[in-house]
């Protein structure tokens, strides 16, 4: 073990700086956001950063002017002479008592990094402003060796690192490939098999811009935008603590899908959630979008103290903010100043005054054990959407009414009863209804019961400038203008953090590998250009969704294979540089969804209340106040998206919960990705999956009568879009083989396996052979390639 | 090599970053590629960092919070104040939870205490089990948390934070030192109900957080289905069902020669322990063949989805490798009728906790077994009737035991003041007590971090944290 140990070590270390020279390329000169900046954070502030409290010997290293100051005859950094510099002469001390960052803290500094910090020291000591909160600058894309590769300046600046390393890009994926990918980037769902069979005799240059724009178009890619928007903001069906009562919610996430289908701007779409109550004459949506204010955790127990909750939900709402739109980390803040990035708790609060108008006093009055509970204001609200159908149907009713010629008796009464069905279905919504503003006090290490704490008005935190004053206290659309405002405000970071995002969800990683901290502690980004280009052109397109992901997909990068080479393998393993696409597991709701459209079970119905797929029973049996039972949806919602699961933040449907869907009782930027054996036994028997095999076997049997190869081949077709090689089909033959021998010899078990599900099959069944087939759909669903998206 | 990198950058993707942490797993990773062997979840390397005095945990939840005035704390001064104001210079300025606004009366004992044993230990009649153990267990009466409502001070205790999202202890543990059995979780939770309107118990308290999901630990039901989804559809066979397996992984395998997915190869891995895992859960949940003179001792009949049975069932959980076995027993929350509801609790759990602690002895497995029994909190000395008398929730101080591996026994360890409000002396916090769990397991608290959001976090948190040495042996 010892030896194995130091020679996966020694090549390990191999690797880091083959990699490191790789993608620095020939620059030799220290960036400090790159090369200085981590190191620094990562040993020295929690003792010379920030946080005053911990601070030590006065001594602050993440200011420059601090850094470089002379303090009783010594400067901890002297720009161009290491040898004067204190902290090149503690770093290298041999004295224990000396040395930096001192052995008990249990940090270290390696050659490499003592190295790089003189030669930083020497090169003249450069200090930048964080990456994230630089002006980004609209560079001219590079030229690179290869003329030919790029199709757009995306490519350019990717193909520029990758050549600067001495790699090539990965060739095109092939067609099939790539159009599962794009069809599950874009809208979620796998390609029917038609637009497979198309999009492979579209030979056209155009043929893949034909399917994305066909697919930015459709009302699922709202849909499939949604599942993340959800998770960042913790978008839930119940309040999550405690009895995790149901609350209503249902009508934001449907305002959620409908605005990323309608292409609102993010600006739009960001000022609705935050402050649309603020808003001029707000429209029915713009208020549905404040039930985003609403969304937390919040806690109907019996003696709850109002004071300690309204602290609570105040610490929340400033954690998501910052997560969700700063990229900021500012939990910690709560009790004491930021260890790595400039925001203080005095920043905690003054944001948390922001939402201070909020009203919570009804709530905390009137909680209720109940489902669903209450939790004032509430609304009963049709969405836009539905207003405008609702004049859609009128004008209709109005036209087929008054056409002199026309007998439309049948028609007028269809409609009639659409529009009055229509009518009564306003759902209710969590609100967000400003009040007197509640005074709001830093909380001496975040302690509610002490008062001592200054008041503080709502404020942007200080180091990230001040939103735009007026003469008047500073409100939440104050706060939600100022992260677009590309002069006094934050529109930079927050297009940073947006993009990178996106991007994420295209190639499965960001441009910076930490979509949740875009602070000292998170990493730099290997193309820091690129990220300032996409989000300078994300602003100036007007903050356009639909365009940056077209952007995006349409580049060459984003066509690329996914398979591993030895050369990438070596020399970029991580896939720092994008020289190939990635390969992942699909997202829980797509798991489901992929079964549900293979099998032709998939419903496509747009929004309305949450829906409850089967379930063990069971499951829900440690909630209480009240105690309940879930009942599985015994109707046509039973085949809907994943997206609109009914969920139950303290039981999360086991299914989701096995695929890695989070809670969402925080905010959610990636995704943990695991192949635990509980996602096996969901997809192996989860009555979803197998009521989904059994759909698509007898499916497959209603065709014309053909061989068992035959059938075999349409059915991979189906469930992976290629054609089976020989090995594949001969060991789903004998798959069928197996089931057709046990099913023929105990006829009563193929009964048993078509019982499963609430789905009907009509007609001349043979038991026997249908349970067969659906032996092998199982097979095929369970798949990894099935449930990959490569 | 490949498959060794590939392996590697598979770990860096699952956002845990390059810590050493990721790194050690990927070692151990090519040690057991070495040797040929797969097991399904073992620990960092390093972990344990000094020889372990326990293997595994069993933890005996008490949720809702049992009094600690009917259990262990014994007050004299409490009788003679009963029914009396209680002194204001207790309560000022603290927190409160429903007796938000009530007039505060002292509430004398409601069971009668004697003391047990060689050690002399204070136990009170409600638990005439635990009395006869008494020179086996260590009693904690200084114990205090920070949170006073029931969600939160669940989530505090079992992650050490009010706030949501961050790793149970028991996902700590196994991701720590891994699991020694291939054919089980290495975390395992076990409920049962009796007592007061059972509170809700959220599986946040056994999640995984932001460690890696194969940690989180997995409920496996006495009664019923032994977990979700580990039986086969209706009407196939287990041996269509290995057909069904082996199809996945000969196909998958083909397919990853072309596409060379590291995570595919953790996904066979996956599928054969679920596989397994098919036939070792209900082989193990099954007690029925359990001699009955074993059943009879923990009270226990098969399937009936007592505490009396998980007892039992931790204990084969133990036997079988499982590192850290939690029981939840809710209903504990006794704001009004105490004797009534205390009754019931008792009578489901004391003689079975008793049952448990003979049974690792006999076993030979208590030497090497940490048992830990306690709440979420403790009950105030203060009155409040809901019906009968009762007591509010607590957190200031309140009694746990602990048992077993490098534990003292027949050992009180702490005081309170003289009306029990304050732990007064040797304090010992949710954190000491996570500190001391994880020390006797061999493991320093303040090395098992990881990073998450650019903080190294840790089961202990940022606040000072100490092993309560006094208590080992």
């Amino acid at each position: 073990m010892g030896r194995l140990f130091s020679t996966v070590l020694v090549f390990l270390l191999g690797i880091f700086l083959a990699l490191n020279q790789a993608v620095s390329g020939q620059e030799s000169k220290v960036d400090f956001n790159r090369d200085i900046r981590p190191v620094l954070a990562e040993n020295c502030f929690s003792c010379h950063g920030p946080d005053q409290s911990q601070r030590k010997a006065g001594l602050r290293l993440d200011k420059e002017n601090e850094a470089k100051a002379n303090r009783k005859g010594t400067t901890a950094i002297v720009p161009g002479a290491p040898g004067k510099s204190e902290l090149i002469s503690r770093i290298q001390s041999a004295d224990s008592a000396e040395i930096m960052p001192p052995p008990k803290s249990g940090k270290k500094l390696s050659p490499d990094q003592i190295q790089g910090l003189s030669q930083w020291v020497k090169q003249g000591a450069q200090w930048s402003q964080h990456w994230a909160h630089e002006k980004p600058i609209l560079r001219q894309a590079p030229s690179t060796k290869n003329k030919e590769w790029s199709r757009n300046w995306v490519d350019k600046w990717l193909l520029w690192k990758i050549e600067n390393a001495g790699l090539s890009p990965s060739p095109d994926a092939v067609k099939t490939t790539l159009i599962r990918r794009v069809y599950f980037d874009v809208i979620g769902l796998p390609p029917p098999p038609e637009a497979v069979e198309i999009f492979l005799k579209d030979t056209s240059p155009k043929a893949l811009e034909k399917v994305v724009d066909q697919l930015l178009k459709s009302e699922h890619f709202g849909e499939r935008m949604a599942m993340y928007w959800l998770d960042l903001v913790r978008f839930a069906d119940t309040v999550g603590y405690h009895g995790d009562q149901d609350h209503h919610a249902s009508p934001y996430r449907d305002y959620v899908i409908d605005a990323f289908n309608r292409n609102l701007s993010f600006a739009q779409f960001t000022i609705e959630q935050l402050a649309g109550d603020l808003l001029p004459k707000p429209n029915s949506d713009q208020l549905i979008a404040t039930c985003y204010n609403r969304l937390l955790q919040t806690s109907h127990e019996g003696g709850v103290q109002a004071k300690e909750y309204l602290a609570i939900y105040s610490a929340d709402r400033v954690r998501n903010f910052s997560a969700v739109w700063l990229g900021g980390t500012l939990g910690c803040a709560q009790c004491h100043d930021h260890k790595f990035d400039p925001y203080t708790t005095k920043d905690f609060y003054s944001l948390a005054a922001f939402f201070a108008d909020i009203d919570e006093a009804k709530h905390l009055k009137g909680g209720a054990d109940s489902i669903p509970t209450k939790r004032l204001p509430e609304v009963a609200l049709h969405s836009s959407r539905e207003l405008a159908q609702i004049e859609k149907w009128k004008a209709a009713l109005a036209q087929l009414e008054n056409d002199p010629q026309g007998n439309h008796q049948a028609e007028i009464g269809k409609t009639k009863e659409k529009l009055k069905e229509l009518e009564k279905s306003k759902r209710l919504v969590m609100v967000t209804q400003a009040i007197t503003p509640r005074t709001i006090r830093v909380l001496p290490r975040g302690n509610w019961l002490d008062d001592t704490g200054e008041v503080v008005a709502p404020a942007v935190p200080q180091f990230l400038g001040k939103a735009p004053v007026k003469e008047k206290t500073q409100t939440r659309l104050d706060l939600a203008n100022w992260l677009f405002d590309t002069k006094e405000g934050v529109a930079e970071l927050t297009a940073r953090v947006f993009v990178n995002r996106v991007w994420s969800l295209f190639f499965g990683n960001g441009l910076a590998r930490n979509l949740d901290d875009f602070g000292a502690q998170g990493e730099f980004p290997v193309h820091p250009e690129l990220l300032d280009n996409l989000a300078l052109e994300f602003q100036n397109s007007g903050w356009d969704v639909k365009a940056l992901i077209r952007l995006i997909v349409l580049s060459r990068a984003y066509s690329q294979s996914s398979t591993w080479t030895a050369d990438l393998l070596a020399k970029d393993p991580n896939n720092r540089l994008f020289a190939r696409q990635s390969s992942f597991r699909l997202p829980a709701e797509m798991i489901r969804d992929n079964a549900l459209a293979i099998s032709g079970l998939l419903v496509s119905e747009f929004g309305g209340g949450s829906i409850k797929p089967y379930q063990p029973a069971g499951y829900y049996r440690h909630l209480n106040f009240p105690k309940r039972e879930y009942v599985p949806h015994a109707d046509a919602r039973q085949w809907r998206r994943g997206v609109y699961i009914h969920w139950q933040r303290q039981f999360l449907h086991p299914m989701l919960k096995a695929f890695d869907a989070p809670t969402r009782e925080e905010c959610t930027a990636k995704r943990q990705q695991s192949n635990t054996p509980l996602s096996a036994l969901v997809l192996m028997n989860d009555p979803t999956f197998v009521e989904a095999a059994r759909i698509m076997a007898f499916g497959a049997s209603k065709e014309s009568a053909e061989n068992d190869e035959v059938r075999m081949q349409k059915c991979f077709l189906r469930v992976t879009s290629r054609n089976p090689e020989k090995k594949e089909t001969e060991v789903l033959l004998k798959v069928l083989a197996q089931a057709r021998q046990e099913f023929r010899a105990q006829p009563a078990l193929a009964e048993k396996l078509l019982q499963t599900g609430l789905a009907k099959i009509t007609g001349q069944i043979d038991s026997v052979e249908l349970a067969s087939w659906v032996s092998v759909c199982r097979v095929l669903l369970n798949l990894a390639e099935t449930n990959f998206r490569n | 090599m490949n498959r060794s990198l590939a392996r590697r950058t598979f770990l860096n993707q699952s956002g845990l970053g390059l810590g050493s942490v990721a790194l050690g797993e990927f070692l151990q990773g090519q040690a057991n590629a070495q040797s040929g062997k797969s097991p399904p979840q073992k620990g960092l390397p390093g972990f344990p960092n000094y020889p372990a005095r326990a293997k595994r945990v069993i933890y005996l939840y008490m949720s809702g919070g049992p009094s600690q005035f009917e259990t262990f704390d014994y007050k004299p001064k409490m009788k003679e104040m009963d029914g009396k104001p209680m002194p204001e210079s207790f309560t000022k300025g603290q927190p409160i939870a429903q007796l938000q606004g009530q007039a505060l009366k002292v509430q004398g004992h409601l069971a009668g205490f004697k003391q047990y044993g060689k050690s002399g230990q204070w136990v009170s009649e409600f638990l005439p089990w635990t009395a006869k153990m008494a020179d086996e267990i260590c009693v904690i009466r200084s114990m205090v948390t920070e949170q006073i409502n029931h969600d939160p001070a669940h989530t505090f205790m079992n992650t050490g934070t009010g706030i949501s999202g961050r790793p149970s202890m028991g996902s700590w543990v196994t991701y720590g030192l891994g699991n020694e059995t291939e054919n089980l979780p290495g975390f395992v939770v076990l409920t049962s109900v009796g007592g007061r309107n059972p509170q809700p118990i959220s599986s946040r308290q056994w999640d995984a957080g932001f460690l890696p999901p194969k940690f989180q630990g997995v409920e496996f039901n006495s009664t019923g289905e032994p977990a979700s989804y580990v039986a086969n559809p209706p009407g196939v066979s287990p041996n269509l069902q290995k057909g069904l397996v082996d199809a996945v992984r000969v196909l998958d395998a083909k397919r990853n020669e072309q596409v060379k997915n590291p995570d595919i190869e953790s996904r066979l891995a996956a599928y054969e322990l679920a596989f397994r895992m098919q036939t070792a859960v209900p082989e193990l949940m099954d007690i029925s063949k359990e001699p009955q003179k074993v059943l009879e001792m923990y009270g226990a009949k098969p399937a009936d989805g007592s505490f009396a049975s998980n007892c039992l069932l931790a204990v084969r959980l133990a036997e079988r490798g499982v590192r850290f076995i939690q029981l939840y027993h809710r209903g504990w929350d006794h704001h009004g009728d105490l004797v009534r509801y205390m009754g019931i609790c008792s009578d489901l759990t004391d003689r079975p906790a008793f049952a448990l602690i003979q049974d690792l002895k006999r076993r030979g497995l208590l030497d090497d077994t940490l048992v830990i029994w306690g709440g979420e909190f403790g009950r105030t000395p203060m009155f409040q009737g809901k019906g009968g008398p009762g007591r509010d929730h607590h957190i200031k101080a309140f009694s746990m035991w602990m048992a077993g591996a490098g534990i003292k026994s027949g050992v009180s360890h702490g005081e309170t003041d003289e009306l029990g409000y304050h732990a007064s002396k040797d304090v010992v916090h949710v954190r000491d007590m996570h500190a001391t769990m994880l020390h006797l397991l061999g493991v320093d608290h303040t090395r098992l971090a990881v990073k998450y959001q650019g903080l190294n976090l840790r089961l202990t948190g940022v606040e000072p944290a100490r092993v309560v040495k006094e208590i080992l042996t």
